[in-house]
């Protein structure tokens, strides 16, 4: 295989630094991606009350494109994120991580699209006179439907992200140089994640059966990764195993 | 590599991934998609807002089911492209990552019409907020969002279409699948392509379709039944692996 020198440098960077970056992006994006709904969209909704809702997202313009960006620069590290770990877990099942990363991608786009809807919002109650022919009281309502909207296609990306977290847990458990525990504990928050399938349900179970699995799942393996990285030696013994078995 | 790939069968190339298993899920694929269009039959009555709403209504629970089932038809597929990927690498790496690109993209747009298929559930869910609107007006706007999906449709068809023009054209050089099951890929490629001017389409309906189950069926029976020919998928792998390296 002679791969052009740049891509060969940077597929042969060491594994701590690559393991240590994708658990910095997976930070990245639990910031980015959570602050729009959680602090933005949760501070300025009330619930059920349209004309409140829209006052509030008319007095915070900037704060609500503040949101937009931040979800778009979520995106971002998702993928990157992604990307880290399927050449963290290469070694582990070749095939297997590229799904897991199909899988994301597709997750990544539906996170893209459903900013969207986020945006909605602002651009329905700033639509001017191109929207006269909606009373106010129409307009509020329709932009309060977005925000619903918004959060009900947030579902189809989480059922996305458990696929992608179950597909990762089994192949960190089968690597030898992460913790199995971690494993374990993100393919369980994972399952959380795919209760989205039918939303009432998650509904349901997420206070506290989904978040306690989600923050275990998550929270430890974020900081393993950063702070410990991965058992280098036995990174590089997989992957030559994995090579061996290739060539 | 100098050593003929016959006599070492498993080092000559990285293990063909297995024809069975992506047989398999292309059948669940299927099954699903089936299943899932069945739950959403009957729910939606084109062009009629009223009737669509309360059946909407009153089958609450299968209109979820039938989304739920999408999704999970939608993962299927994309293990299936992520092993179509693997299968046909040895055959041209960079047309095999090309029609994995179509079809993850594909698979993106169909679920991004299914977002659609979610509003009618906040218009009709007899929120206090949306009382500004009639009962017409919000029956309307739910059933505009229902045919937005149905626009997206045209947009995933035409993006499979190229994506099974490719894995035609993959199968036909293989030299471990039939050939004329490539010939039918690429058939039903062009059947979905037709999506691209959808009253084009939607006059050569029911055919178009036909092709394109035809031959997604067939090609999915035989990796069941007969999957590859493992010693021709290592020969043309480790032609690969002698050239690139």
């Amino acid at each position: 295989m002679n791969a052009p020198p740049m891509i060969k440098r940077i597929s042969e960077a060491s594994p701590r630094f690559k393991a240590r970056m994708a658990g910095v992006f997976q930070l990245l994006e639990a910031i980015t991606a959570a602050c729009p709904g959680v602090f933005i969209l949760g501070r300025l909704v009330v619930d059920g009350n349209a004309a409140a809702t829209a006052a509030n997202i008319l007095g915070h313009e900037r704060l609500f494109w503040l949101g937009f960006a931040s979800l778009l620069i979520g995106v971002a590290c998702h993928i990157t994120w992604a990307l880290l770990m399927y050449e963290l877990l290469k070694p582990v099942n070749r095939s297997l991580s590229s799904l897991a990363t199909f899988v994301m991608l597709v997750g990544c786009a539906i996170q893209a699209l459903t900013s969207l809807f986020y945006l909605a919002p602002l651009l329905i109650l700033q639509g001017g006179s191109s929207l006269s022919a909606f009373t106010a009281e129409q307009l509020q309502a329709l932009a309060l439907m977005f925000v619903k909207l918004n959060s009900y296609a947030n579902d189809i990306y989480l059922v996305f992200f458990g696929f992608w977290c179950i597909l990762i847990g089994y192949l960190i458990f089968r690597s030898t140089f992460l913790p199995r525990v971690l494993g374990v504990l993100l393919a369980i928050s994972g399952l959380g994640w795919v209760t989205y399938l039918y939303p009432p349900l998650a509904y349901h179970l997420f206070m506290p059966y989904i978040a306690a699995a989600s923050a275990l799942g998550e929270i430890p393996l974020e900081f393993w990764l950063i702070v410990m990285g991965v058992n280098a030696q036995r990174w590089k013994e997989q992957a030559a195993a994995a090579a061996e078995w290739r060539s | 590599m100098s050593t003929p790939a016959v006599m070492e069968p498993i080092s000559g190339a990285s293990p063909c991934p297995g024809a069975r298993i992506t047989g398999v899920l292309y059948l669940l694929y299927f099954l699903t998609a089936i299943l899932g269009e069945l739950f959403l039959k009957g729910i939606v009555v084109d062009g009629d807002a009223t009737a669509t709403a309360t059946n909407l209504l009153a089958h609450q629970s299968l209109f979820r089911l039938g989304l739920a089932t999408g999704l999970i038809a939608t993962a299927l597929y994309i293990a299936v492209t992520a092993l179509f990927y693997g299968l046909f690498k040895p055959v041209n790496r960079s047309i095999s990552l090309l029609a994995a690109f179509f079809g993850l993209v594909a698979c993106a747009i169909t679920t991004f019409g299914s977002l659609f298929q979610l509003a009618p559930l906040v218009l009709l869910g007899g929120s206090q907020y949306l009382s500004v609107f009639n009962l017409q007006q919000l029956r309307a706007l739910a059933l505009m969002f229902l045919e937005l999906n149905n626009q997206a449709a045209n947009l995933y068809l035409v993006l499979f279409g190229f994506y099974d023009l490719l894995i035609g054209y993959l199968i036909f050089k293989s030299m471990f699948l039939p050939r004329f099951l490539g010939v039918l890929m690429a058939l039903a490629g062009l059947g979905w392509l037709t999506f691209l001017s959808p009253p084009f389409a939607n006059h050569l309906s029911p055919y178009n379709l036909v092709l394109g189950f035809l031959a997604e069926l067939s090609l999915m029976l035989w990796l069941l039944v007969m999957g590859v020919n493992v010693q021709r998928w290592q020969q043309q792998a480790s032609a690969v692996g002698e050239w690139h390296s």
